[in-house]
């Protein structure tokens, strides 16, 4: 059973931090070197959260810390801080996804909702009492409610294109059948 | 079956919170680190960039390309329209151009009189622009140059037109131009033709605020703003922009240099400046360095003895 189930999660796995990479090289092509006065979401934090409410075994918490700390270090932010925060939400996400399999997709919406909230203030408020240069926390915000409003799409589109769907009861058993 | 899956869980629930942990400390150690030791922390930055930037560069180019292509398409539907603002803009220059050839001439003269010797050293190396800062938190570039090409940090980063920004951690390959526009950048500037002091203080817009100057109201739209070169960050004397005004009766600068379009950064050599070790530093006039000033202190001791 290992030995069949081991390949498919590493491909996904590589998957994910390919479309990590991608976004990553997206964001960082030269493109707006003006400053624009808004804040697009950060397609690879729903990405991530999508991925991890619906099979947390397909990103590991390994994996999300190396790719969100590069991430840091690419796009000129303090280097591990965000990242931290994204493992704390992401290992309450993980903790939750069991219950969460039950519920409706609302539900799954406002879970991530509150978790990300949570850790955007927290990164607020530890950049503020270290006193760190920062852009107004009005950009941060936008960024947050972006984020949350292409969750669904993004939720959407890798269920349908790289079929991350939640595990059904059935899937457990047809897994212990095949063995 | 069932036996195996109990004794899985029970090993892998400590491990799992056992990595975490040290996913966390690992992570908030190097926050740390940076917040009490930032050099160390951004030249590791620097050499993450200069790993992994380069190996996108061979698709950078043309994606970036077919984006400005589409995007430059709706401009293609009224080139007739663009092709005569062009040849009227010509005609404007031509004279501009007559009136420049007339004062260089006369510039060479005068400076012949003088026998003036500009600095021979401010020669320039010209880098393309490979990545931007990715988030729109913070406002920099990367281009291409780096320690291999002699980039030091602190030099000045100019397009043709004006002033962009300033270089601000160097790996092998690439470098970091912090902009002008970004929240983190301070310059100090001189205002033509009133001749005041005053700092640009980038914000995070596309145009920076004009601040601690000397006497506002002498300050007229449309004035001239260059470096300063005080404290030696920048040569002086280089162009940064205009004056603006806004509603409220702040000042802020409209930039010579087109930021919509950075591809080439000159980035001037000057080993005038004061040497910039690592970028977390103060930057100063000698006199407010330590020895510096006590040295001068002792100078003066014994000149007033004498």
């Amino acid at each position: 059973m290992a030995e069949r189930r081991h390949p498919g999660i590493w491909a996904m796995r590589l998957i994910y931090a390919a479309l990590c990479l991608a976004l990553i090289f997206l964001n960082l092509l030269p493109l707006d070197t003006m400053p624009r006065g808004w804040a697009g979401p950060d397609f690879m934090l729903a990405l991530t959260c999508a991925w991890v409410v619906r099979r947390p075994d397909f990103v590991p918490l390994v994996l999300i810390a190396l790719v969100f700390l590069l991430a840091d270090l690419l796009y000129q932010m303090p280097p591990g801080l965000w990242a931290a925060f994204v493992v704390i939400g992401t290992e309450a996400m993980r903790r939750r996804a069991p219950l969460l399999r039950d519920l409706t997709f609302l539900a799954e919406w406002f879970t991530v909702a509150v978790i990300l909230t949570v850790i955007t203030i927290g990164n607020q408020i530890v950049l503020a009492v270290l006193l760190i240069d920062r852009p107004s926390p009005g950009l941060y915000l936008m960024q947050l409610v972006m984020t949350l409003a292409c969750y669904p799409v993004v939720a959407y589109a890798s269920q349908i294109v790289f079929g991350v769907r939640k595990q059904a009861p059935g899937d457990v058993e047809a897994m212990v059948n095949r063995k | 079956m069932a036996k195996d899956r109990s004794n899985s869980s029970d090993y892998t629930g400590p491990l799992k919170r056992l990595v975490f942990g040290l996913v966390l400390i690992g992570l908030l150690g190097l926050f740390l680190v940076w917040r009490i030791d930032s050099p160390r922390v951004e030249k590791f930055r620097a050499q993450v960039v200069d790993t992994v930037v380069p190996n996108f560069e061979w698709a950078m180019a043309p994606v970036t390309g077919m984006v400005n292509l589409l995007r430059d398409y709706h401009s293609y539907q009224r080139i007739y329209q663009q092709n005569q603002e062009l040849r009227r803009e010509l005609q404007q220059m031509r004279a501009w151009k007559e009136a420049a050839l007339q004062l260089e001439q006369e510039n060479a003269r005068l400076l012949d009189l003088n026998n003036v010797q500009l600095d021979p050293r401010l020669t320039y190396i010209t880098g393309v622009v490979m990545t931007d800062s990715g988030s729109p938190f913070r406002q920099s570039v990367v281009i291409n140059v780096g320690a291999r090409d002699g980039i030091v940090d602190g030099w000045a980063a100019m397009d043709g037109l004006g002033l962009v920004g300033r270089i601000s951690g160097v790996g092998q390959r690439t470098s970091r131009v912090v902009l002008l526009t970004d929240s983190a950048s301070r310059v100090p500037v001189i205002i033509q033709p009133s001749g005041q002091k005053a700092l640009v203080i980038g914000d995070n817009s596309a145009a920076p605020l004009l601040d601690f100057i000397e006497a506002p109201d002498r300050l007229r739209p449309g004035d001239r703003v260059l470096t300063s070169g005080d404290g030696g960050v920048f040569p002086p004397r280089l162009a940064i922009g205009q004056v603006l005004q806004n509603p409220g009766g702040r000042y802020r600068i409209r930039l010579a240099a087109d930021h919509e379009r950075l591809e080439f950064l000159r980035v001037l050599r000057d080993y005038a400046n004061e040497p910039i070790t690592d970028p977390g530093r103060l930057i100063a006039p000698r006199v407010l360095i330590p020895e510096a000033a006590e040295e001068q202190g002792t100078e003066a001791a014994e000149a007033s003895n004498g």
